[in-house]
């Protein structure tokens, strides 16, 4: 018996046990995220041990906070999180996805038939749908100008299943407008050049998008200036306090004279770099009336900043690197790491440079710059929750725009892919799985198994049109995400889909009205979804869904033995 | 063992780590989450207005609170259910943004959530309560703007008469009985420091200083600081006198490299000293002769340096508290000074007066200087026990923080309930208008306005139902301005008596209150982790101080 060759504290689940439990907490994890799908989906508040509060409606999030146990769900959970991290969204519908595959397999494996019949089908099904996906999406043209409109509609379609509407309606501009903002030709996006910025400070409709630069911490000297107009930007990588020598060294002094000279010799050296700064302000500044900024990623000291203060030269020390190249971007110039050739072409310009103090946080606004290529968020709220909620969502957002700029292609949303897709796979697919199979053995990925190419005809005959039923069971799991929202908007499912389908199998491509419950054309409402957020879901579904329906064992180690428990 | 591996597990419990709570659904979730923001809610409710309650509050430390502002009694109870937590912060909210109403904020919150609660028993989703509840606080924001009282747009925030009449009610709910003492001396202190520009008003600006003994008539208000602390030197009294401050603290320069003295022979050591010694005259005379006759120190003052200073009659001054020593800064007009040395004329600041005077057996340092336009200004507090200074002080915190809310937005609207029986009068009209099944959660918008009138006069002992209902006749026949006078127990126009709040803080009162009781019908599912482990808080670890 196979337990004799375990560890006595090893658990073990067979056959059907092991299948259920992995159905049973696919089906879970469905159960706990469902709620959440779609702009009508309710929020989860997760309290941390501390007894923080974290208010969120993203699968992501949720799956990263909620510390699942369970193997099957840590698997699923996984796949979700590969989901973000390509494109961004889609997290609940992966999960939810991945259930409803579980729970129509379990109707069928209780009829008595093999899971790898059905995984044959999904993998069918996965192929056609893909290809479906291929045709049925919406080409975007890109070019120098992108449409806006279609941006603007992709981005709300995300944002509102994270938010109230009117916030996210108000985000959704300020998300099109920083990607846009970032945009350069020919070159691929890179979001971190949009800078997320909370204050804890008024509503969370307060949230805005600043062209320019925002950094969490303001000059450190009370004579700088609080507030300057037409400011020139030094932005700089450079030491400009006493750094201790990598030697052990020492002085030896026998007078007071002798160690007064000293200190001066000690920081003669950070004194002439900020001379060369101050020289430089002189030389820019002189005879107007415009001003002089330094922000430095590396420390200033006191009698350094005291010096620059004198000179009327507003100085931040300690920048983020990030926020070093935003800078350069934002407001132009070059970033430098030595002060010995400073010229007037490496600085930068800005408009207005001003401090904002709330309570004991400082926040520095660099603001009014030519030409940004790189912007803030600046999200406000009263509390934390609501800020890292917003935060969360305008990631999403941000992620959205970019996917959408780089796939050139959106998706129509409200459940119209989903429904179309299914009936597409009913109606024209199914009936020729047999052929279909054919046309796979002569594909490379028969021929790896080239060795069992017998056997495997042999049960494809035998199976025949059996695998007709795992392209249906796909065909239905794809309807789950259209069901959910139905069930969110408290809708009735079986009305929603008869109306739908209907609707599609006329010709009429349509989605589900969340407020109504009637058949809309998402092409209408602007509702749109990512391209490659769908192909993710797709690809990713029924991969999970086969290996865990392929599962037949079980086995948990046991506990050392060594440590007495 | 995790729980339920042999067994079949279903739901979302047997995924969780051992320990997880998890709560979902109407019942479990949304009616329990109301029901602790209720709870809360009555709690800070009884202390709301000029007759509320206080509240004997004993923190972890065992610090002693006895209060009735919301802000503090809601921060000082360690609220742990997290609905009741987000009310919490919308009230901390509300004291960070204006500094007052805190209590408005959690009592209508959870008088609102009380409504939802009802309306969910009827049967309504709490999404279509959340929809009624965003356009009922739309719409009492419109009201809010109508009601605004003409002229009140317009102020000056120098005129005292002006600033009392905004601040009465904010400081008369904190400390009844004792507001036009209070609102005088902190209409005084603001209106001195008040800069050229009030909108740049700076709260940090108004000092508190408290002083065990006497009593609140003692209490006065000084142009410039008091400090806590005596002169480090002999001499106790100057005045018109210039002022050198120095940030580093009065010593040698040192290097940042440790250095070493080479010394051969006791001689040297003696010669060492004293040309130390001299460095340091030489460094003392500078300053003397720069005209200073007041040395501040931020820092270390050696023992040997004072002596020095005595001999060039300069008074010293020792201030640690980096942010304290701005003030200073600031109150006398003088700029820090990063190493001792002869000072520039144009670092010097100056100030009338520098004296050590003993209140209450306590050594002070009082620094006046009266011309200072945008300077420093403290109120000198007196009392009895420490609890009634902290009280005190809280209430003259929020006088203050009044005065900044009303140097950037002087709108003022009705006081004494008036302009929430008007906003409930007006959105419940609006109610009638709407055909959706939110109706009747403005409906009970609406209703929730009744809470302050009804608490008011609870809290004076008054007959609530029979107050309402007056105010209803006189606000339908068109007095739109009828609020409690709580003194005598009637309805009286405001004007009368002289009862106004400012627009900003009823306007971010209610607006944090509907966004927290939005936030809290929104949730339908909480997942609590496992309390964190370490050491309990009731049991502070031994050698924690009880402050």
């Amino acid at each position: 018996m196979s337990l004799r060759v375990l560890n006595p504290n090893a658990e073990v689940l067979n056959k059907s046990a092991a299948l259920h439990m992995n159905i049973n907490a696919a089906k879970g994890l469905q159960d706990v995220l469902k709620t959440n799908l779609g702009p009508k989906g309710t929020i989860k508040m997760l309290v941390g041990g501390a007894g923080d509060i974290k208010l969120t409606k993203d699968g992501n999030t949720l799956l990263k906070e909620m510390q699942i146990q369970n193997p099957t769900a840590i698997m699923i959970a996984r796949t979700a999180v590969a989901q973000d991290d390509i494109s961004g969204d889609g997290t609940t519908s992966t999960v939810i996805f991945i259930g409803e595959l579980m729970k129509q397999s379990e109707r069928y494996i209780d009829e008595g038939m093999h899971p790898r019949v059905l995984v044959d089908g999904f993998e069918i099904a996965k192929k056609a749908t893909l290809q479906f996906l291929e045709k049925f999406k919406t080409p975007v043209v890109m070019g120098d100008e992108p449409d806006k409109e279609i941006l603007k509609m992709v981005a709300r379609t995300t944002v509102r299943t994270k938010l109230y509407e009117s916030l996210a309606d108000k985000l959704t501009d300020i998300i099109v407008n920083a990607v846009l903002c970032i945009r350069k030709p020919e070159e691929a996006i890179d979001l971190f050049m949009v800078e997320i910025m909370h204050m804890r400070h008024k509503f969370d409709v307060d949230t805005r998008l600043v062209e320019g630069l925002v950094l969490d911490h303001g000059s450190r000297h009370p004579d700088m200036k609080r507030r300057a107009e037409n400011c020139y930007i030094l932005t700089c990588n450079v030491s400009l306090e006493y750094e201790k020598s990598e030697i052990n060294a020492g002085f030896f002094y026998s007078n007071a004279e002798q160690r007064e000279a000293m200190v001066a010799a000690e920081r003669r050296s950070v004194d002439e770099r900020v001379k060369k700064i101050i020289e430089l302000k002189n030389k820019v500044c002189s005879g107007n009336d415009s001003n002089f900024v330094v922000i430095n990623q590396k420390g200033i000291d006191p009698p350094s900043l005291d010096m620059l203060a004198r000179e009327g030269i507003i100085a931040l020390r300690r920048a983020k690197r990030r926020n070093m190249e935003r800078l350069v971007l934002a407001c132009g110039g070059e970033a430098v790491n030595s002060v010995d050739d400073l010229t007037p072409e490496c600085l930068g310009w800005a408009g207005l440079v001003y401090e904002h103090v709330l309570g004991e946080e400082k926040y520095t606004f660099v603001e009014n710059v030519k030409n940004p290529s790189s912007c803030t968020i600046l999200i406000k709220g009263p509390n934390d929750h609501t800020i890292a909620q917003i935060k969360d969502a305008v990631r999403d957002g941000l992620r959205a725009v970019k996917n959408t700029i780089e796939d050139e292609s959106v998706v129509l949303g409200a459940g119209a892919f989903e429904v179309a897709a299914r009936q597409y796979l009913i109606n024209e697919v199914k009936k020729t799985v047999q052929g279909v199979i054919q046309n796979l053995m002569s594909s490379n990925y028969v021929l790896f198994f080239n060795y069992h190419l017998h056997i495997l005809m042999v049960m494809l005959i035998n199976s025949k049109q059996r695998a007709q039923l795992g392209v249906e069971a796909f065909a239905d799991a794809l309807l789950v995400v259209l069901k959910t929202l139905a069930e969110n908007s408290g809708l009735d499912t079986q009305d929603v889909i008869i109306a739908l389908t209907g609707e599609h199998d006329r010709g009429n491509v349509v989605g589900l009205s969340q407020n109504t419950g009637e058949p809309i054309d998402p092409q209408m409402e602007g509702i749109f979804d990512n391209y490659s957020v769908k192909r993710q879901i797709i690809n990713s579904g029924p991969v999970i869904a086969s290996q865990l329906l392929l599962v037949d064992e079980v086995i948990r180690a046991g506990r050392n033995m060594r440590k007495p428990t | 063992m995790a729980p339920g591996f042999n067994i079949q597990p279903y739901g979302i419990q047997s995924m969780l780590k051992e320990g997880h709570k998890h709560l979902s659904g109407l019942d479990e979730a949304v009616l329990k989450n109301i029901d602790a923001c209720k709870q809360l809610s009555t709690i800070t409710r009884t202390s709301l207005g000029p007759n509320g309650m206080n509240k004997m509050v004993i923190n972890h430390l065992d610090k002693l609170f006895v209060t009735n502002d919301a802000a503090t009694i809601v921060n000082e109870l360690e609220v742990q259910h997290p609905a009741a937590k987000v009310l919490v912060l919308a009230g901390k909210a509300q004291q960070e943004e204006i500094g007052d109403g805190a209590n408005l904020t959690i009592s209508f919150a959870g008088e609102i959530l009380q409504g939802a609660e009802e309306l969910i028993r009827m049967g309504l989703h709490p999404s279509e309560i959340i929809s009624g509840y965003t356009k009922a606080i739309n719409k009492t924001i419109e009201i809010l703007d109508e009601l605004v009282e003409k002229g009140s747009e317009t102020m000056d925030v120098r005129d005292k008469e002006q600033v009392i009449s905004r601040m009465r009610a904010a400081v008369a709910s904190k400390q009844f009985g004792q507001e036009d003492t209070i609102c005088s001396l902190v209409a005084d202190a603001c209106i001195q420091v008040c800069p050229k520009n009030p909108a740049n008003f700076n709260v940090d600006n108004v000092r508190v200083a408290k002083l065990l003994g006497g009593g609140l008539h003692n209490s006065t208000v000084v142009r410039g600081m008091v400090l806590k602390s005596d002169t480090v030197g002999t001499i106790k009294r100057i005045e018109k006198a210039k002022v050198a401050v120095f940030a580093g603290g009065v010593d040698t320069s040192a290097t940042e490299t440790k250095g070493t003295v080479l010394i051969h022979t006791a001689e040297q050591l003696e010669n060492y000293s004293k040309t130390e010694e001299a460095k340091v005259e030489e460094l003392i005379k500078a300053v003397a002769e720069s005209g200073a006759k007041v040395v501040v120190s931020g820092g270390s003052c050696r023992l040997f340096s004072n002596y020095k200073f005595l001999i060039y009659r300069l008074m010293v001054l020792k201030i640690s508290s980096k942010f304290e020593l701005r003030r200073f800064c600031r109150t006398t007009g003088a700029v820090a000074m990063l190493k001792l040395g002869q000072p520039n004329p144009d670092d010097l600041g100056y100030v009338d007066s520098v004296s050590v005077e003993e209140i209450g057996g306590v050594r002070v340092t009082i620094v006046k200087n009266e011309e200072g336009g945008n300077s420093v200004a403290t109120v000198v507090l007196r009392g009895s026990t420490d609890s009634i200074l902290d009280d005190l002080e809280r209430a003259v915190d929020d006088g203050v923080n009044t005065y900044k809310a009303m140097c950037r937005d002087s709108r003022t609207v009705p006081g004494a309930a008036a302009t929430e029986i008007e906003l409930a009068k007006r959105v419940k009209e609006f109610s009638f208008k709407e055909t959706g099944l939110d109706q009747y959660a403005i409906a009970k918008f609406a209703e929730s306005f009744e809470m302050v009138p009804r608490t008011l006069s609870e809290n004076a002992g008054l007959n609530a139902m029979e107050i309402i209902s007056s105010l209803y006749a006189e606000h339908a026949s068109g007095n739109t301005k009828v609020g409690i006078d709580l003194e005598e127990g009637v309805c009286k126009d405001v004007s009368t008596i002289g009862v106004w709040d400012l627009h900003v803080t009823k306007f971010f009162a209610l607006k944090y209150a509907a966004d927290a009781a939005c936030t809290v019908l929104r949730v339908d599912q909480i997942i609590m982790a496992k309390p964190a482990g370490g050491p309990r808080r009731e049991q502070p670890a031994a050698g924690m101080d009880d402050d």
